[in-house]
């Protein structure tokens, strides 16, 4: 039966209502990101991001924190397809207001030669979640691996190892006299932890029973081995920890040479390829191979938290490539994209393996660097900068410098939150483009 | 006593102005009027409004607004200035830019929105903008 013209009315009307309410973004764009048609939802979490208040274009939209769109979009040369299917997008660090989400979901479909179909989703909580799963995962594997592949040391109240078992030769090749009193860091490379870190992981395992990290792990030689670790309190749960703000008066607290943790060191070199091409796909930028956005603004959060319970230092230092878009005009983009991989390694090279560098927009970087004061922050800044400044990227016979400029902001552990250091860091980036550029500012 | 030809989308006090006016005269405004309560349930919805939406009033009128009829503003930029100022106790009047969904189109819009704690009626006023 034909519908007469009111009940079209009425169809017409249902039909908007039921695309308003939607618990879903929908966008419809052309291939120049161009948006024709818009739901709701979109608005709600698109119009925050947008720089210049409109929703005219979902590429300009979503810029500041999916850089690549454009370059996804003309990269595709078949008709019609997924060009991404549930990309994740970081907005901050995830200490926003309660209707603030941290996390976007985006999947990109191209309909046809002149239109792309863009579904949006705020994920946060389930990337919440996931990062618990993720954690438990990494509990269970580290309890279930055969049992002869591993080291059992005993550490006391500080940290220190407390008394020498031959399982910790079989595991590193390291003997008594080089690790009893010793900080357990000593089977942590140079440069991969920190003396707060290595607090942080004791005052987990008092909170929660147990605390466990995988990572490079150091043997006696110097040779490195992917090793998982996990610490847990020889007391029962709290016995070690402050209750309550209220000291406690069980003796051990006063005892500081009694084992008070153990520790339990696993070779899982095995399994490092599977779970390493897993982290990558997820925490890597693909064309440089640093942290991305989204690893970047996971290890702030982690390193705020951290601050709370335990106060320390912390620098960030923000970078942007001076006149990044001159060596795009004159030597094509993919000579751009050489000297964004060259950046990129040298960057990796200047900072210590438990900084976080990542790149974090189109040539914007970012590097947190846990526990380090301003004038240790500035130093590398600088060191990084002199790198940059005195070396060329060989592109076709044709060697093409270029210079950084960068912003360090440094905050004491009670200070508000990531976003506060981040606009401070910024706004000393800001300060450094305006002086001239191929400069550090603080 | 206010005559519709006095009320245009800047004047100062307008939520006062607004309460008194009949659906009638909130029909004859030159600028959308959703008007709703302290649980967000939409209680005035003028005709300018429900003709940019493309909605009948009837569809709206009992529903919740952030979640059951304009989702494009359940984020911190409007509904959670609403519930801030309902917590802290205190008026708002604000005018933002913003982009509504009319019809699925993106549709530039000025904002002004309204809250006093004298009244229980708040409001989100909606006009073009080029």
């Amino acid at each position: 039966m034909v519908p007469i013209a009111s009940d079209i009315g009425e169809e017409y009307e249902a039909l908007v209502q039921f695309l308003y309410l939607a618990p879903v973004g929908l966008v419809q764009a052309n291939l120049e990101g161009e948006i024709a048609m818009i739901n709701p939802l979109s608005a709600q979490l698109l119009f925050p991001l947008s720089p210049d208040g409109n929703l005219t274009n979902l590429f300009l939209v979503l810029q500041s924190v999916a850089p690549d769109l454009r370059h996804l979009v003309e990269s595709c040369s078949s008709n019609n397809g997924m060009l991404c299917d549930g990309m994740r997008i970081p907005l901050a660090a995830g200490n926003g207001g309660k209707a603030q989400p941290t996390t976007l979901s985006l999947t990109l479909l191209k309909l046809d030669q002149h239109r792309l179909m863009a579904v949006i989703n705020d994920i946060t909580q389930q990337v919440a979640r996931e990062r618990m799963l993720q954690q438990n995962e990494a509990w269970l594997n580290a309890i279930m691996l055969g049992v002869s592949e591993y080291a059992l040391i005993r550490l006391d109240r500080g940290g220190y190892i407390h008394d020498w078992n031959p399982s910790i030769g079989r595991i590193t090749g390291f003997s008594a006299e080089n690790v009893v009193g010793k900080a357990f860091s000593v089977f942590y490379p140079v440069g991969s932890t920190t003396v707060d870190r290595m607090a942080d992981r004791l005052r987990e395992a008092d909170e929660s029973g147990w605390s466990l990290d995988e990572g490079w792990r150091l043997k006696a030689d110097g040779s490195r081995f992917w090793g998982s670790a996990m610490i847990t309190p020889l007391s029962l749960r709290g016995a070690n920890a402050v209750d309550n703000g209220v000291q406690s008066t069980d003796a051990r607290i006063f005892d500081v040479v009694s084992p008070a943790y153990s520790l339990v060191i696993r070779d899982i070199t095995d399994r490092r390829d599977a779970s390493e091409t897993q982290r990558k796909a997820i925490a890597c930028d693909h064309l440089t191979g640093i942290g991305n956005r989204r690893a970047f603004f996971e290890a702030a959060e982690l390193e705020f938290l951290r601050g709370k319970r335990l106060p320390r230092k912390l620098s960030l230092l923000m970078l942007d490539l001076d006149h990044f878009k001159n060596v795009n005009d004159t030597h094509g983009h993919p000579a751009g994209d050489m000297v964004l991989r060259d950046f990129a390694a040298i960057l990796t090279a200047s900072f210590r393996e438990v900084d976080v560098v990542s790149r974090i927009g189109g040539e914007e970087f970012a590097v947190l660097m846990p526990s380090t004061d301003l004038a240790q922050a500035q130093a590398g800044a600088e060191r990084l900068r002199q790198s940059v400044e005195m070396h060329a990227v060989q592109v076709d016979g044709t060697a093409i410098h270029y210079t950084v400029s960068g912003g360090i902001a440094t905050v004491d552990s009670d200070s508000a939150d990531f976003e506060v250091l981040m606009k401070r860091a910024d706004a000393a980036l800001y300060a450094a483009k305006a002086a001239g550029r191929n400069r550090m500012a603080s | 006593m206010n005559t519709i030809s006095t009320i245009n989308f800047e004047q100062p006090d307008i939520g006062v102005a607004l309460d008194g006016l009949s659906g009638a005269e909130l029909d004859s405004l030159e600028f959308g009027v959703i008007g709703f309560d302290a649980d967000t349930l939409v209680r005035r919805y003028n005709a300018l409004e429900s003709q940019m939406a493309g909605l009948a009033s009837t569809r709206v009128l009992g529903s919740a607004l952030f979640t059951a009829v304009a989702p494009c503003m359940n984020n911190f930029l409007v509904a959670q200035r609403f519930e801030d100022s309902a917590a802290d106790g205190v008026a708002l009047d604000a005018v933002m830019d913003y982009v509504f969904t009319l019809r699925m189109r993106p549709s530039k819009v000025i904002l002004r929105l309204v809250a006093s704690p004298s009244s229980a009626m708040r409001y989100v006023l909606v006009k073009r903008r080029p």
